[in-house]
């Protein structure tokens, strides 16, 4: 075994030591702990990570979450964005009974939610099946930290042809003070065939610590199933988060994102879209804010393996002072995927001369009868617009906000969730006050 | 209201105003007229606040303040408007909202209570009928999508909403038939009062037959080269400029 050659890879190995209880199998954890004795993280020599070091990861030096009180007024104002939701709550890790709204195991007309380590028969095969099948490859070391650490973790099943499932909130709250903590929960998801769905996940910090997350999500939709799917980061500035989501679509399914990464020192978010049948479609959205020395990472990767499919992807970003961005989006059509409808598209506002985008939208086709079409613009502030709302006794950090909310907006409008609309773009407003204040 | 004093202006080094003087008291209408090229809207935008303008001398003075020191936004709550040439489309922007933002900052400075959205509604909703604009145009981004006579009246209507003592239109009349340009100056004059002053910055008479201007500058290559009231307008509409700007070289 390669002696670790980092701090991280030091502790990692530990945790695969302890006696702890895992969220997966020995047969699910084996080669993932093994790939991580190997223990190789990628450098910016990969092309995968040339934009995005890891150094704030792999130098930190964690310890066991010394937690603080957590206050139930931070929770209730989370749950402010759905109110009438399943709440789900993860602290530092792991489930809480205590905070969550319903116990474990409920049967809401079709839906089941369980433990993943309680998982045993045909579920458990199911889950692990939608695991091996995934889209992530063998060679994405994350994975592998989730696999084979991961101490929790849910399997949210729905039935076939079920329909109007309360919407299910999950919250992942941190309340580490004073030392580096590490949280990787996972969840695996499955829409049986015509079923739907809404998920809305949520990341949070109660403390002011650093906190390493590397949480994976494994979704499988089966044909005609439709899942919608919101992940917002508002987690303090010193938190790294790394996460990884596998979507595999079914034939006529539908999977609708929508991402905000509005906290975080770094954050690192893959999606990872497959088609496995024909007539499905992917409708990816997202937003980033960076300020200070953020940096925030987005990447998409969407698999045109079926005719007749549609992908439709939108990010906005809105960068200032030092903070950093990348977005980059690989489309690929394969050679049977006719008539594929694919649309990319990634807009960027840099608020200061130090911020700065790296933006690749890919397209990779092999199929002839295709509608194919991806852009990416990065621009500062319209001066002209600036001027005309000055112009009427607006003044200039008025109008800056006016006209960077406008720039997110044609994201956030999209979202189909009223309270969660509301919450996003509150939350939203917050955070470009706060970027807005430094640099006007 | 307005004194402007031997006012020279560059842009990106090349001088473009050149010794400026003009006097505006209220209850005036003062029309610029000129050829292109001639400093025109370089006079509005300076007026306004725009950016990208060197004030290589002289001074400009609004209510007794020095308004070349002034940022736009509080030029425009001290009462000043620029009706734009090429009113600025804004995408994700809501007209309604944008508006009572602009009408509560200026209510703000006046040291007046800001208006509540049922209050705002009434009053937009008057001011509406004096630019005959469409109810629909008000819940849409700000200009986005509006026809080029839409966003001259869209131009009239904050006017008329934010009720300036100054307002300067910038070739409000280009590009607009004679039916818009005859709403527009309709709103124009309705607006006008004892207390507020127009300047009508414009390149043809024609808006002159409906707003009918108090004094008329002819603006060449910097200079006001000659004043006098309407009939220096229709003497321009029969002659065009060449005459004058003979006759200017010759003095």
């Amino acid at each position: 075994m390669t002696q670790p050659t980092n701090n991280f890879s030091a502790w990692l190995s530990q945790q695969a030591d302890t006696d702890s209880s895992f969220a997966f199998s020995e047969a699910v954890r084996s080669p993932s702990l093994s790939k991580l004795a190997g223990g190789v993280f990628p450098t910016r020599k990969d092309e995968e990570w040339r934009y995005t070091p890891l150094g704030s990861i792999l130098d930190s030096c964690l310890a066991k979450h010394t937690t603080g009180a957590l206050d139930i007024g931070f929770i209730d104002s989370l749950k402010q964005a759905m109110p009438s939701a399943h709440t789900i709550i993860f602290l530092n890790g792991e489930y809480s009974e205590k905070y969550s709204d319903d116990p474990l195991g409920l049967k809401d007309a079709g839906l089941s939610i369980t433990h993943l380590s309680q998982l045993e028969g045909a579920s458990l095969k199911m889950a692990e099946d939608i695991i091996l099948n995934s889209n992530l490859t063998d060679d994405n070391i994350f994975q592998h930290i989730a696999l084979g650490l991961s101490q929790a973790g849910l399997f949210i099943e729905v039935d076939k042809n079920a329909d109007g499932i309360t919407p299910i909130h999950i919250i992942h709250i941190s309340t580490a003070h004073s030392t580096t903590a590490f949280t990787n929960p996972v969840n695996v998801v499955r829409l049986a065939n015509n079923s739907h769905l809404k998920i809305v996940e949520q990341y949070a910090s109660a403390g002011d610590a650093a906190v390493i997350t590397i949480p994976a999500s494994y979704i499988q939709l089966e044909d005609g199933a439709g899942l919608d799917y919101y992940r917002i980061g508002i987690e303090n500035a010193a938190t790294n988060h790394v996460c990884n989501t596998s979507v595999r679509v079914g034939g006529s399914g539908s999977f609708k994102s929508h991402q905000y990464l509005l906290g975080s020192n770094l954050t690192r978010s893959n999606l990872e879209v497959s088609f496995t049948g024909p007539g499905a479609e992917a409708v990816l959205r997202g937003v980033y804010l960076g300020d200070d020395n953020q940096h925030l990472d987005v990447r998409t990767y969407l698999d045109h393996a079926h005719p007749h499919c549609s992908s439709d992807q939108h990010f906005r970003g809105i960068l200032d002072g030092h903070s950093r961005g990348v977005f980059n989006g690989l489309v690929l059509v394969r050679e049977h995927a006719q008539k594929t409808d694919a649309q990319q598209s990634n807009k960027n506002l840099l608020l200061s001369r130090d911020a700065r985008i790296d933006t690749k939208p890919q397209l990779e086709i092999f199929a002839d009868d295709v509608k194919c079409a991806h852009g990416a613009t990065v621009g500062e502030l319209d001066s002209d617009a600036l001027f005309y709302l000055q112009s009427r006794g607006i003044g200039k950090k008025d109008a800056t906000l006016m006209l960077t909310r406008a720039f997110v907006a044609e994201v956030t409008q999209e979202i189909n969730i009223e309270s969660l609309q509301t919450y996003v773009q509150a939350k939203i407003a917050a955070a470009l006050d706060e970027i807005v204040s430094t640099s006007v | 209201m307005l004194s402007i004093k031997n006012l020279q202006v560059s842009v990106e080094d090349k001088p473009i105003l050149k010794g400026l003087n003009l006097e505006v008291k209220p209850g005036e209408i003062h029309a610029i007229m000129g050829p292109n090229g001639s400093g025109k809207s370089t006079l509005a935008h300076v007026l306004s606040g725009r950016e990208g303008y060197r004030v290589d001398a002289g001074s400009a003075h609004y209510k007794g303040l020095d308004l070349l020191e002034m940022a736009p936004e509080i030029r425009a709550r001290e009462g000043m408007f620029l009706a734009f040439q090429y009113p600025i489309e804004i995408p994700g922007v809501n007209n309604t909202s944008f508006l009572k933002k602009a009408l509560n900052e200026i209510r703000k400075h006046r040291g007046e209570e800001e208006l509540d959205a049922i209050d705002f509604l009434s009053l937009i909703k008057k001011q509406m009928n004096l630019v005959e604009m469409k109810a629909d145009l008000l819940k849409r981004p700000v200009n986005q999508g509006f026809s080029g006579g839409e966003k001259k009246r869209n131009e009239i209507l904050q006017m008329a909403v934010l009720n300036p003592t100054l307002a300067i239109l910038d070739e409000t009349d280009s590009g607009l038939d004679i039916d818009a340009l005859r709403i527009v100056a309709g709103g124009v004059n309705k607006l006008r009062t004892a207390d507020n002053a127009f300047v009508v910055i414009t390149h043809y008479q024609r808006l002159l037959d409906y707003i009918v201007p108090d004094f008329v500058h002819v603006l060449s290559d910097g200079q006001i080269i000659k004043s006098g009231t309407k009939e220096l307008a229709y003497e321009l509409e029969e002659r065009g400029y060449d005459w004058l700007l003979e006759e200017s070289e010759k003095v």
